[in-house]
């Protein structure tokens, strides 16, 4: 290892999850390390600072030593996600239309059953509210309507905001949350009743002190229950965690930090924790490796990239067309449905941890939807599970090594695997246990291939299109499987993999986004002036939403001019309700000319994601949002950059290991490789097994991996290698 | 284009265009007799690939089904219509050459079974040779006397070839928004013909070469509101087809055809299997009866034709037979005629709701096909409302009569749950969904517009055994409710919701109360001319209660046009925005030209104005249990949260006094046998009001079983029938004859053979201290979750058994449970079977009706119905009143009928206790 201050820390990605905080630190070469510390949820910082001294420690190195050479800290952490799934958030009190007071509690039905599995859904017993984050009692109703084109219906009724704002205040509320039907369309009721909470606040003496959350500020677009989510967890969860993550920032200040700690944002760019919408940085665990997917296809020059990421209790998918990732406007997280833009996921309930059962009435074995999580299997005594996990099963077949799961820190029984595979799958299926454990596995990747394929050719597209790229602890070990047989363009696999959503996380943009909604039509009636008159419309919504990223930026002390600005909108064909997002050809919109290029835009980008057969021009379109992203330059690690040495790596050992087909269902002989001990150029042919202590990159006979100067594993068919 | 096709070799040219150039009528009639001959799909009596090769039958299923799931989810993103692309209302499946299915997506899986009728009707009419069936050909239907609930679910069929051989079929389907009918909306309110009932596509071919022809756009387009909806969703169909059958073409290179075809056979087989263990493993073999009633005003209607104008009560029999062997047989004898109204079903529209029912119940899972189909019986006796044959009737809102008469279905199934022990899963009824509003004409950008408000998606739901129903959820029609966001539906229509709350006193009353519902109130906003027509419940309770616990609520209907609201807001006067307590609707307080405030069930299309108000209400689910039982605490929250009306803690639950209310109720009560024979004397006066009367003949006259029952229940003279006529009836007497019900009972259970079967292996682990604590409701509501979403325990029955028999204080050995405080008691005394209550007291023997050695209360007064339903919320006494049913010593209240006057008292389960024991768990009743 280098010595002790030659290595010079220039990114920290943190991702502090529920059990363990990750460290990720970048040197000006693009090299890393990563760093492991037990999270405490009381005080972050503390956890933060183990982790990073673990990171830099592997260097020689402390925080003291290292922070003031970093240039970019990004965090990401569960903490407000867990603030909400716990309802531990502030005391706050709502203001909504007079009529709508039970928002919380009809939570429009849908909320009753998000996040189960199919079968669930339809298993109507199944489906229960949530508990409310705010009691009926404080959800006040003010008389007063606006519709869906702006227009003043019924006056706001003033007293009625009085009122609510003085029981409110009563109450002794932490702030208040106010959500009007189409403030994102007209405003000002929402305004009128901030104005009015203002001179309330001054006579009751709070002063001030009481904050005051405007949907239509924070989150102006349409779908008022998603809104009033979305306003209401900021108000709730992200304000409580505004604290945590100063703690942190100000720790890492104390260890001599000149940077300005970011935050990972759903929509997939870093923002300050300043930052008037915390709130969407709840989710960002799953986004990192997005994230990472984008950098490495622009640094790799890629084009379009299948992003796949198992973890131990599912397999999400996301796709990169054209060197981007997708939006969409209002997901469901926690059970709640939100209008945050959030990096298109899909995730389906698969995971190496996920259970495997035989249907006793069908005898047909089932996958899930539930899952040993931490407890591993049944190999895992200490976890106390009766029913086998996939992990059992690549235990059985020699895939997994018991000696070496998480480095040998774990003790795993394959006696105990077999048993219990023998009873539950085998004996019921009539097969041996290696069959069954193998067949299953074949069974659970082959839904993992259909999921990653349906999505592909859901867009109209071939998998030739596509590089798949693996991550995450789980992805290694089946990557093989789940590409089998599928000509992708190239499987790739990063030699970090298990790290890579914490870099993804250090790849991403100091970037703001606001979106709003507009509802702009463009019809196929419309004339020169009217299309012109729309082109100015977008325009100075565009323009508005500037000033927004630049004010977020300015808490950072960045001035106007640093700020890259993108525009973009969300577009469908009239009468849909389908709208796509994409980039605008020019930044303003003047005259008719440039109208219709953005009405070619939509048409090329809608061609990308659907087939052609939905293309509906003959409605005219309806312009739903405008979106505008800043971005100013921060420093990102670079990709490895290694001298490649052809040749095969020491062997570490050799095992029996049973690769289902591809090896006639029998045992073989299997080269195992320590990961650490494959140098840039090497090349492996399989069957074999590279292990490290974070993940398992398996092989198979008939597929060979080969090393590049990136320390990225590419996995091919022998035959084409 | 004649010269291009003659170029190369038309399927079924040389021999048919089905599997090895068979016919595909001759593969249709080969499989239903080898089913007739083997009782085996396809006749197969071995599942050769699923035992040979488990893993690769699974993955072949896991891909195909992944075809359908991932061209839903395409398709999705194209259609337009806010209901399909909101709510889902779209579903995929993929068929057998002959039109069984193999494999659902998602979706409305209401249609398990209606696209199978349609492809067998092709079939059977030989559209091999005419029109003939090609690659690239393009068929549509939604007739549903073919295979259809309604017109305005409209479905695509796309043949999927191989090598000149029709493999298998592809078929999506969507509920539009609009089918032209004579008036607007998904389920239109109007038509009383089928004349009337929009577009119709009996099985035709509407494109070629993968596209639609020119000729069906068209009309399409001209022929329906909001066409441009309409199109989309036609398109959305024809690009499934597409994914689905690119997706079986892949299948079919990779795995061949033999395997494809090996693999047809033996999943519809095995889901046939499947779901015969399913009900095994989780009822008791016996006959159960549910019988519902639902009413339309007409007779006030003056927009109808005369023919249409007469008010109507219809009669659901709901009677299901579990046989020996798990086979499911639903029969509808007794049924209501069909009439010149919107609410006729098919029989393709019945076999729908059955599924509706089953995948949310007892097989919620993925892997449903026809095999369950072939699973059941059923009887849907020509000339009813259940199955109008080929009467001139109108099916648009089929589902006004589906839903109230499948409120049988969780009761039934419910009983059977509650005898094995499955408390977690029992429901009482759901609530019927409703007020539907539809409406349609210029809408707030000028153009000329039809809506459905689908909020009715998410209603109060049926009461549980642990827990209360849940409130404002989904809807018997789509388990995955949604009312969706209020911007949504403004967006589309031209109207402002002024609110949607909860609206208390919605759900049933019981030891568990039924799920509340809510109402919203919308204001007309910038239109320049609007109709609005509702359908909902008006004068009947339909949403029957559970084992002592009471129905929900019905609505009612409030509009005021011409309301002063607008001006009340402008002078900055408070004004209310919402009608509230059921009996002080704060509307009231609203002037306006005219109102509209009664139970009205359905209403038609009339015009409402800008600033017009429109109130729908919505209905909470069933109860269940005896209310007396229900803990002082919860009747107290469901106060002050809003779900109850505050004076309904004393006169529902007794919270003052619950002693002092038992007394009461025994007070009141009299022995059900000489309240039977008091309401004898009223049938022989025909003493009973007109719609009932037709009600009762129109059934007897249609079915010369239940007439005989009848007569033979109240001990009528051989010959009786009710004085009325019965239009659409074609018989004008009913046929003479009387059976009495003692002799039914006792001749279904000598015809009951329950078969020796395989114990349930069960697979689930909860042990006897979790099922107490489930039953003593101390598990957390992710534990109960976990409970209902895991696999069944083999021997909870035991377990139940064992639990209950701790409970009692009797020593004598319970036998099989039947129903919440009630046993089939094993009496050591005399050595009888008895039922007994879990007080002690014995009612009668097993395979008797316990409820004609009770005692009843019979709420037939308003006066009396007021003591638990607020004003607005009950049933008309002369069309319908509850009777309650007690232990004569304890006062418990047992079960609660909600029927019309005249109704026999039900018979509601009769057990095969002796098949349950001896057949399904192998050994002797209990001495």
């Amino acid at each position: 290892m280098s010595d002790r201050g030659a290595r010079i820390p220039r990114v920290l990605a943190i991702d502090a999850g529920g059990t363990m905080t990750d460290t990720f630190i970048v040197d000006e070469h693009g090299s890393f390390v990563v760093g492991k510390a037990q999270t405490t949820p009381e005080d972050e910082s503390v956890g933060f600072m183990a982790s990073a001294r673990d990171a830099l420690g592997q260097w020689d190195s402390t925080p003291e030593d290292g922070f003031p050479a970093i240039v970019s800290g990004i965090y990401s952490g569960t903490a407000m996600l867990n603030r909400l799934l716990q309802r531990q958030g502030l005391r706050v009190g709502c203001i909504v239309n007079a009529g709508h007071e039970d928002y919380l509690r009809l939570e429009r039905g849908i909320q009753t059953y998000l996040g189960s599995s199919y079968s669930d859904r339809l298993h109507l017993a199944t489906h229960f509210h949530n508990e409310p984050l705010v009691p009926r009692e404080r959800m006040k109703g003010v008389r007063g309507r606006i519709d869906v084109f702006g227009d003043e219906v019924l006056p706001l009724r003033d007293e009625d905001v009085r009122v609510a704002a003085r029981e409110l205040l009563d109450e002794g509320v932490q702030g208040i949350v106010v959500s009007l039907l189409f403030s994102y369309r007209n405003s000002s009721h929402e305004q009128r009743v901030a104005a009015i909470l203002e001179e309330e606040k001054k006579s009751s003496g709070v002063n001030g002190s009481v904050p005051v959350f405007l949907s239509s500020e924070l989150y102006p677009m349409r779908r008022d229950l998603p809104r009033l989510n979305s306003t209401l967890i900021e108000a709730y969860a992200a304000e409580p965690s505004r604290t945590t993550l100063k703690a942190v920032r100000d720790i890492t200040k104390k260890g001599g930090a000149k940077f300005e700690l970011r935050v990972m944002s759903a929509h997939g760019g870093t923002v300050s924790i300043e930052t008037a919408e915390l709130g969407r940085t709840l989710v960002s665990g799953p986004i990192g490796g997005v994230v990472g997917g984008q950098a490495l296809a622009e640094r790799m020059g890629l084009r379009n990239v299948l992003c796949t990421d198992i973890g131990g209790t599912s397999f999400d998918i996301a796709l990169i067309t054209d060197g981007r990732f997708e939006i969409t406007q209002t997901p469901d997280i926690a059970r709640f449905v939100l209008n945050m833009p959030l990096v298109k996921i899909d995730s389906i309930g698969a995971g190496t941890g996920s259970f495997v059962r035989v249907n006793p009435n069908s005898n047909r074995p089932e996958l899930g939807p539930d899952s040993a999580g931490s407890r591993i299997g049944v190999s895992w005594p200490p976890g106390g599970l009766e029913t086998v996990s996939v992990t059992d099963l690549n235990l059985v077949l020699g895939r997994l090594n018991p000696d070496y799961f998480l480095g040998g820190d774990v003790d795993l029984d394959v006696e105990l695997a077999r048993d219990a595979i023998d009873r539950q799958l085998a004996g019921p299926l009539g097969l041996s246990v290696a069959d069954a454990a193998a067949g299953v596995i074949e069974l659970f990747e082959q839904t993992l291939k259909n999921e990653a394929v349906g999505q592909i050719l859901g867009k109209g597209y071939s998998p030739t299109d596509y590089t798949l790229l693996c991550y995450g602890g789980g992805g290694p070990l089946h990557v093989a499987g789940y590409t089998d047989g599928v000509r992708y363009r190239e499987v790739l696999v990063p030699a970090w993999a298990a790290g890579f959503s914490a870099f993804g996380c250090a790849c991403a943009d100091f970037d703001y986004r606001y979106d709003q909604t507009v509802d702009l039509p463009l019809l196929p009636s419309f004339g020169e002036v009217e299309r012109a008159g729309i082109g100015t419309m977008i325009t100075s919504a565009w323009l508005g939403l500037q000033d927004r990223v630049a004010a977020e930026f300015a808490k950072s002390t960045i001035e106007r001019e640093r700020i890259r600005f993108t525009h973009a909108v969300r577009m469908q064909y009239y009468g849909q309700l389908n709208d796509i997002e994409f980039i605008s050809p020019h930044a303003a919109l003047e005259g008719r000319a440039q109208v219709d290029d953005l009405i070619a835009a939509f048409e090329e980008a809608y061609a990308k994601m659907y087939a052609s057969s939905a293309r509906s021009p003959e409605f005219g379109y309806l312009v739903t949002h405008v979106i505008v992203h800043g971005t100013v330059d921060v420093e990102k690690p670079a990709l490895p950059q290694m001298p490649e040495q052809p040749g095969t790596p020491p062997l570490k050992a050799r095992r029996p290991v049973h690769w289902g087909r591809a090896s006639d269902g029998e045992f073989v002989e299997t080269d195992i490789f320590q990961l650490e001990e494959i140098r840039a150029g090497n090349s492996i042919e399989g069957p074999a097994i590279v292990e490290h202590s974070a993940t398992t990159f398996a092989v198979p006979p008939g597929r060979s991996a080969s090393l590049d100067c990136h320390h990225i594993f590419h996995l091919t068919d022998s035959s084409e290698a | 284009m004649a010269t291009l096709d003659s170029t190369r070799r038309t399927p079924g040219q040389h021999g048919g265009i089905g599997w090895d150039g068979r016919t595909l009528l001759s593969m249709l009639e080969e499989s239903e007799s080898l089913f007739a001959q083997t009782g085996h799909y396809a006749g197969l009596r071995e599942l050769e690939m699923m035992r040979s090769d488990p893993i690769g039958y699974e993955k072949l299923f896991s891909r195909l089904r992944g075809g359908l799931v991932s061209a839903r989810s395409t398709a999705l993103n194209i259609s337009a219509s806010p209901i399909v692309r909101e709510l889902g209302e779209l579903c995929f499946a993929l068929y057998t050459p002959e039109g069984d299915s193999l494999a659902l997506s998602t979706g409305i899986i209401v249609h398990v079974h209606t696209m199978s009728d349609a492809i067998k009707w092709m079939v059977r009419h030989r559209y091999e040779e005419n029109p003939g069936i090609r690659p690239g050909d393009v068929f549509a239907n939604n007739d549903p006397t073919i295979g259809d609930v309604h017109n305005a679910d409209v479905q695509t069929f796309v043949p999927i070839f191989w090598e000149d051989e029709l493999i298998a079929w592809a078929g999506g389907v969507t509920h539009v928004l609009d089918i032209g009918a004579s008036t607007p909306g998904g389920v239109p309110v109007g038509p009383t013909m089928r004349y009337e009932d929009g577009i119709d596509l009996p099985c035709m071919k509407i494109g070629e070469h993968d596209e639609l022809a020119p000729w069906h756009l068209e009309r399409c387009r001209k022929r329906t509101r909001a066409s441009a909806y309409y199109m989309l969703d036609e398109r959305t169909r024809l690009a499934g087809c597409h994914m689905i059958r690119d997706a079986v073409e892949r299948v079919l290179a990779e795995e061949g055809t033999r395997r494809f075809k090996v693999f047809s056979r033996e999943v519809i087989e095995e889901g046939r299997r499947s779901f015969k263990a399913r009900i095994r493993e989780m009822t008791i073999p016996g006959r159960y009866r549910s019988p519902a009633v639902f009413d339309a005003e007409f007779s006030d209607k003056e927009q109808l034709p005369a023919r249409a104008r007469r008010d109507i009560v219809m009669h659901s029999p709901f009677e299901v037979r579990i046989g020996g062997d798990g086979t499911y047989e639903l029969d509808y004898e007794g049924c209501s005629a069909w009439g010149w109204h919107s609410m006729n079903c098919t029989p393709s529209g019945m076999q729908g709701a059955i599924w509706v029912m089953f995948t949310q119940t007892l097989i919620c899972n993925d892997k449903i096909n026809d095999g369950a189909y072939f699973a059941i019986k059923t009887n849907f006796p020509e000339g009813t409302i259940s199955n109008l044959g080929e009467a001139e009737g109108s099916t648009a809102i089929a589902w006004a009569f589906l839903q109230p008469s499948f409120t049988g279905f969780p009761r039934t199934i419910s009983r059977a749950l509650q005898a094995r022990g499955f408390i977690e899963e029992i429901l009482a009824a759901y609530s019927v969904s409703g007020n539907v509003q539809q409406g349609g004409g210029i809408d707030q950008y000028g153009s000329s517009s039809a809506i459905m408000n689908f909020e009715v998606s998410a209603q109060g739901m049926g009461a549980k055994y642990v827990l209360d129903g849940t409130d404002y959820c989904a809807a018997m029609f789509n388990p995955e409710g949604d009312m969706g966001d209020v911007e949504m539906w403004e967006l589309i229509s031209p109207f402002v919701y002024l609110s949607r709350r909860v609206k208390a006193s919605s759900g049933g009353p019981g030891r568990h109360r039924g799920g509340s519902s809510f109402e919203s109130l919308f204001m007309v906003n910038k239109t320049p001319f609007w109709e609005l027509q509702n359908i909902g419940t008006g004068r009947v309770l339909s949403s029957a209660g559970l084992f002592g616990g009471y129905p929900g609520a019905t609505a009612y209907i409030h509009n005021i046009h011409g309301a002063d609201l607008t001006e009340r807001a402008l002078r900055g006067e408070a004004y209310p925005v919402a009608d509230g307590d059921f009996e002080h609707p704060a509307l009231m307080e609203i002037e306006g030209d005219s109102r509209e405030y009664k139970n009205d069930g359905m209403t038609l299309l009339s015009p409402f104005a800008n600033g017009d108000l429109y109130l729908s209400v919505m209905k909470g689910g069933a109860g269940l249990g005896d209310p007396l039982l229900r803990p002082v605490a919860d009747v107290h929250r469901d106060v002050s949260e809003g779900h109850l009306l505050p004076r309904f803690a004393e006169s529902i639950y007794g919270v003052g006094d619950r002693d002092a209310h038992r007394r009461r109720r025994l007070e009141r009560a009299r022995p059900t046998r000489d309240w039977v024979a008091s309401e004898r004397e009223r049938i022989l006066a025909q003493d009973l009001a007109r719609p009932i009367k037709e009600m009762y003949a129109e059934s007897m006259r249609l079915s010369p079983r239940w007439a005989a029952e009848y007569r033979g229940f109240w001990d009528l003279p051989e010959d009786f029938d009710f004085d009325v006529l019965t239009p659409t009836v074609t018989v004008a007497r009913a046929q003479p004859g009387r059976t009495d019900p003692d002799d039914a009972a006792d001749a279904f259970l000598a015809a009951s053979e329950p078969v020796a079967s395989t114990p349930s292996p069960g697979g689930g682990r909860l042990d006897r201290e979790t099922l107490e604590a489930l039953l003593d409701e101390r598990l957390s509501r992710r534990e109960v979750k976990e409970i209902q979403s895991g696999y069944k325990d083999a021997d909870r029955f035991e377990k139940w058994i064992s639990v209950l028999q701790d409970r009692v204080a009797y020593d004598d050995p319970i036998v099989l449970p039947a129903g919440e405080g009630l046993n089939i008691v094993r009496r050591r005394s005399d050595g009888q079977l008895v039922h007994r209550c879990d007080c002690g007291h014995d009612f009668c023997a097993h395979n008797r009706n316990w409820k004609m050695d009770a005692v009843v209360h019979v709420r037939e007064s308003e006066e009396a119905i007021l003591e638990v339903y607020p004003k607005m919320a009950g049933p008309d006494p002369t069309l319908q009143h509850l009777r309650e049913y007690f232990c004569p010593s304890c006062a418990r209240q047992l079960e609660v009928e909600a029927l019309p006057p005249g109704y026999p008292v039900v018979h509601e389960f009769l057990p095969d206790v002796e098949g349950f024991y001896r057949g399904w768990l192998g050994r002797e009743v209990p001495a």
